[in-house]
């Protein structure tokens, strides 16, 4: 071997000169051992730190739809013109090459070279201080930047201008990423744009999707609305250098469904030099746009409902409006009044919206179909009666009224001690006549006969009064109602105030649907469905769709049909007893309506503060749906509720005309 | 020459030591592309003007030069050496005068197509006069005299060299002074006064540098501090210094620290395979310094691509070198030849373990390049002749 050749000559100096250079060399190869192999992972590390930036990209997000396909939250295509900066570098220094000071300077020069006849008077760069190239550099940079940005300007016909500071704040903190000089283009621009793109200046097009809901307010407390917010969501990588802007639904079905409506954000890392400008970029985890969320409600009597409340009203009226599939359990209509347009949140709100938004008494931000509770008053004298009915009342039994001594054409009832007083006139009522009359004074009397009220808590029991119904809405009231060892010992007068709907219960908008759901379909007390399902974004994917079962039967009222039969039609006689029915004002033509008014009084710091309600179900002979309309502070449940509901029968009938012209609603089979 | 040694069986030049110059200028051609070719307008020059293309030109003058060194015995070089000695030492003295300010150093002579290095010569020049003066009968070696004659040749160009400045080519001298007065038979108590003198007044200047208070330093450039200061890792800032001030030392820290921490970044990220040719993401990144990639950090874009594999390739290849120059130093047939190789032999590895050393943080980043892969004509043709001093002496060594 070639060393050992060396050491075992007998030349001493040589073989000191040999041993030292093997020294040295093994001294090299322990150093590449210690930096190559034993600290790789850690110089790999630094090198990721310092050339790669990685960026969170949101997946775009999952539609809303109506049953029918129609869209209510949708993404639409903002166009932005970016700007590449590493495009430019050159230019940039180009730039300050020409823009650098420069002054005549006389040399001194060496002899040889005066001779040799040099020029003593050259014209060179003036030493600069590292501030002053600093500005010099900066403002090279920022000439060359907006020189683009003019360009971009005349092709579009517009003035556009670089903010220095904006600029500024991109190029030092955001560098890797291009430069945004116009965002959301309109279609004029981008036809501009895009006949003649200028993407020799390191110009680019760039499509973002933004979260569009084109109906406005319609159904706005189902959809819900977005937040701004680009943090990683769980299970992500967290860290991020940049993030792209991304949103984050905080109530209604866009919070509910918020992780399926996101999908999952991608990531991709851009390879930077060491001036920190873009080389390459690699997606290293792709993005998975979100789930379309398919719901139960259908546009066109959402819309009916909404627009029936507004204009009877007005913009700002405190009402909800439930329509309910009594047989399959799925909502049409989910409407309360007044809303917000949800696009505010991704464009932006004007002072008097943001005004509307805040103000506590207006009370935009609640959801009255689900999320508040209301004294049910009459309207809960259908489920008294079939309890009275189910301990043995006999229907044509007839109950006198007594007369009120203060008011002579009003009916009056004592219990014990306490007075309650009847809107009804002093007479003789049946249960039909004290339904369509809606008498106080007829079901307490029979409300607190033996056995009654014992009935009236279990029906309420199964009806899941005070308990949530838990719609994905992230808005849900639970209400208040007895419990069966409440009441046992309890006076007679609360058990008067429940016969007649008020006291110590209140339920939602959507509890009454249900209950009168139960009414029509024969007692089943339904789950309400508000999605249908969920999909792949994309129509060709062979994923299955999750879809929400309907006809969740989540419980039985255990009453005969007979007894239903009979409250049945003494409300069909509310809506069609022409003399004295409370409900008239929902008349239909071609639609035979069962309903029940109700106005539950309370008196709120010394106001008198109405709610006022009308529960119905339609077609008599056979129900289909269920219809609620609530209205806070209404005059009456007739004369304010019953309309709208009206213009939502019509609406119904219209869509059964379109939907299945053969099986009109109306016509008896 | 001699009509006889043609008929000897073995061969007259070392194929070994070719093969591996041979491997080395392969490698330096293959990785000067890599470290150059980094973006579109590098690689839109033509092939003319491109730094791959022009290596394989001082590779070529190189060789040319040393070939025709071979032709003439070495006895007869030895001769003219005193005269090649002061031409550099002329040379030396022109540069501060004449030559280009490149970097805050005056190393150079713009000669348009080529920039001469004149201490890259003057190395050789020193080998070659050292040994012809030591070469005389070992006796004349014992006298004080001689001893100091020959500090004398040493010290003339290390300070020019270090006055240019170029401290880390000045360094380079000393070893190879003293392996040739180890060789050459200079008595030990020279020898440890050599050692002696060197390393009192390296550890002086060291104290100096890091400990002492401004006033007391001496006047070192201040490039030279603050390399040093980088290399043990010491504060830029003066402990009473202001905090703008401080702030000011810590921004120059960093800039000065730049380099040596890329390259050991480079170095590290390699792996043990590499990243492949051309894939080096610190090159391409322009992390490495492109001025300096293809120059003093050649190893740094090997070590990268090629990894730990790459990298003992490379230290191989040179371990060939050195060892085959030894055994030439062995073989040679008089003391002259013998303290020629060893001279060179001891030059070329100081410039390899200097280099590939400051890659990897062992030693503080100077303008040392690394033989025969690093870009650059004066560094490339006095490498070449270097080689041809040594096979020159291989040729003429004994029995032939």
């Amino acid at each position: 071997m070639l060393v050992f050749d060396q050491l075992k000559r007998s030349d001493p100096q040589l073989q000191l000169l040999t041993i030292m250079l093997c020294a040295g060399l093994a001294v090299l190869f322990a150093g590449l051992w210690w930096v190559q192999i034993v600290n790789a992972g850690s110089y790999q590390e630094s090198l990721e730190v310092q050339a790669f930036r990685s960026v969170r990209l949101p997946a775009v997000r999952g539609k809303i739809l109506d049953r029918t396909g129609v869209v209510l939250a949708d993404n639409h295509p903002s166009y932005n013109i970016n700007l590449y900066l590493e495009e430019l570098s050159r230019a940039f220094k180009k730039e300050y090459t020409r823009s650098r000071p420069r002054s005549v300077v006389t040399n001194d020069l060496p002899f040889w070279k005066d001779w040799l006849g040099y020029t003593t008077v050259t014209t060179q760069y003036t030493r600069l201080k590292e501030e002053a190239a600093q500005a010099v550099t900066r403002n090279a940079r920022y000439r060359v930047a907006s020189g683009v940005v003019s360009q971009v300007a005349d092709l579009l016909q517009t003035t556009l201008t670089l903010d220095y500071t904006n600029f500024y704040r991109h190029y030092e903190t955001r560098l890797s990423l291009p430069y945004p000089v116009v965002s959301n283009l309109s279609l004029l621009h981008l036809a501009r744009f895009t006949e003649q793109p200028l993407t020799a200046l390191g110009l680019e097009l760039e499509v973002q999707p933004i979260r569009v809901y084109p109906y406005g307010t319609t159904a706005a407390h189902v959809l819900g609305y977005l937040r701004k917010d680009d943090s990683s969501a769980e299970g992500e990588e967290a860290f991020f250098w940049y993030r792209m802007p991304d949103y984050r639904g905080l109530v209604g079905i866009e919070g509910g469904y918020d992780s399926q409506l996101r999908g999952r954000a991608g990531a991709k890392s851009v390879q930077v030099n060491n001036l920190g400008y873009r080389q390459t970029e690699n997606i290293w985890s792709a993005v998975e746009p979100g789930q379309n969320v398919v719901l139960t409600l259908d546009l066109k009597i959402q819309q009916a409902a909404e627009a029936s409340v507004r204009k009877l009203l007005g913009p700002d009226a405190h009402a909800a409006v439930v329509v309910m599939d009594v047989e399959s359990g799925d909502l049409l209509t989910l409407a309360s009044s007044p809303s917000t347009d949800p696009n505010n949140f991704i464009r932006g709100f004007s002072l008097a919206e943001r005004e509307r938004w805040h103000d506590e008494t207006l009370g935009v931000q609640k959801n009255r179909a689900t999320a508040e509770q209301y004294q049910a008053g009459s309207i809960f004298k259908t489920i008294v009666a079939l309890a009275a009915l189910e301990n043995g009342l006999n229907p044509q039994e007839i109950y006198r009224v007594a007369e009120n001594p203060a008011i002579p054409t009003k009916g009056i009832i004592y219990v014990g001690r306490q007075a309650f007083h009847d809107t009804v006139p002093p007479g003789d009522y049946d249960l039909r006549r004290a339904i369509v009359r809606s008498s106080n004074a007829y079901f307490i009397t029979n409300g607190l006969r033996p056995g009654v009220f014992e009935r009236v808590v279990e029906l309420g029991r199964r009806l899941h009064l005070a308990e949530r119904i838990g719609l994905p809405l992230m808005q849900d009231a639970a209400g208040h109602f007895p419990k069966p060892d409440q009441v046992r010992n309890w006076p007679a007068g609360n058990t008067a105030n429940i016969c007649i709907g008020q006291g110590v219960m209140d339920v939602t908008p959507l509890q009454m649907a249900v209950m009168a759901g139960a009414l029509a379909n024969g007692g089943k007390v339904l789950w309400p469905r508000l999605v249908d399902r969920l999909e792949a974004p994309e129509a060709t994917s062979l994923e299955a769709p999750t879809v929400f079962p309907k006809n969740r039967i989540r419980d039985e009222l255990g009453v005969s049909e007979r007894n239903l039969n009979i409250v049945r039609e003494a409300m069909l006689a509310e809506t069609e007893d022409m003399v004295e029915g409370t409900g008239k004002k929902v008349h239909v033509d071609g639609l035979r309506i069962c309903g029940k008014t109700g106005t539950a009084e309370r008196k709120e710091q010394g106001v008198k503060r109405n709610t006022t309600w009308f529960i119905s179900f339609a077609p008599y002979e056979k129900p289909r749906y269920a219809v609620v309309v609530m209205v806070e502070n209404g005059d009456s449940g007739g004369r304010t509720c019953a309309p709208i509901a009206q213009d939502v029968y019509l609406a119904l009938q219209n869509r059964e005309l379109l939907v299945a012209p053969k099986r009109l609603a109306a016509t008896p089979r | 020459m001699n009509p006889i040694a043609l008929n000897e069986s073995a061969p007259r030049l070392d194929r070994l030591q070719i093969t591996a110059i041979l491997g080395l200028m392969i490698v330096g051609v293959a990785f000067i592309f890599s470290a150059t070719m980094v973006n579109e307008s590098a690689a839109s020059l033509p092939f003319i003007k491109q730094l791959w293309f022009r290596q394989i030109v001082w590779y070529g003058v190189g060789v040319s030069l040393a070939v025709t060194l071979c032709l003439v015995d070495y006895h007869t070089l030895a001769r003219w050496s005193f005269v090649a000695y002061w031409g550099t030492i002329f040379l030396l003295l022109a540069v501060p005068i004449f030559g280009t300010m490149r970097g805050g150093a005056r190393r150079w002579f713009d000669l348009g197509f080529f920039s001469l290095q004149p201490s890259e010569f003057a190395k050789l020049a020193f080998i070659l006069a050292l040994a012809h003066f030591l070469s005389r009968p070992v006796d004349e070696l014992r006298s004080p005299l001689n001893f100091w004659k020959a500090m004398g040749l040493l010290g003339l160009p290390f300070v020019l060299v270090l006055k240019e400045p170029d401290l880390g080519s000045a360094l380079v001298f000393i070893p190879s002074g003293f392996a040739m007065m180890l060789v050459a038979g200079v008595p030990r108590r020279y020898l440890l006064r050599l050692i002696g003198i060197v390393g009192v007044m390296a550890s002086l200047i060291l104290v100096d540098v890091l400990f002492a208070p401004p006033r007391w330093q001496i006047k070192l450039e201040d490039y030279q501090r603050q390399r040093l200061l980088v290399y043990f890792g010491q504060d830029f800032a003066p402990p009473n210094a202001t905090p703008d001030e401080k702030k000011r030392a810590h921004r120059l820290q960093q800039e000065k620290s730049y380099q040596g921490k890329q390259a050991l970044i480079s170095v590290g990220s390699g792996g043990f395979t590499g990243k492949g040719w051309r894939q080096g993401d610190q090159t391409a990144g322009g992390f490495l310094p492109p001025g300096a990639a293809h120059t003093d950090f050649i190893f740094s874009v090997i070590a990268e691509e090629k990894g730990f594999v790459g990298s003992v390739m490379v230290l191989t290849l040179y371990a060939v070198l050195l060892f085959t120059g030894l055994r030439m130093a062995g073989q040679a047939r008089d003391r002259l030849g013998k303290l020629l190789a060893a001279g060179v032999v001891t030059l070329l590895f100081s410039h390899v373990f200097i280099n590939i050393g400051m890659n990897i943080r062992l030693m503080p980043v100077t303008g040392i390049p690394l033989p025969l892969l690093s870009y650059g004509g004066s560094s490339v043709i006095g490498s070449l002749i270097a080689m041809g001093l040594l096979q020159n002496v291989h040729i003429y060594r004994r029995g032939y």
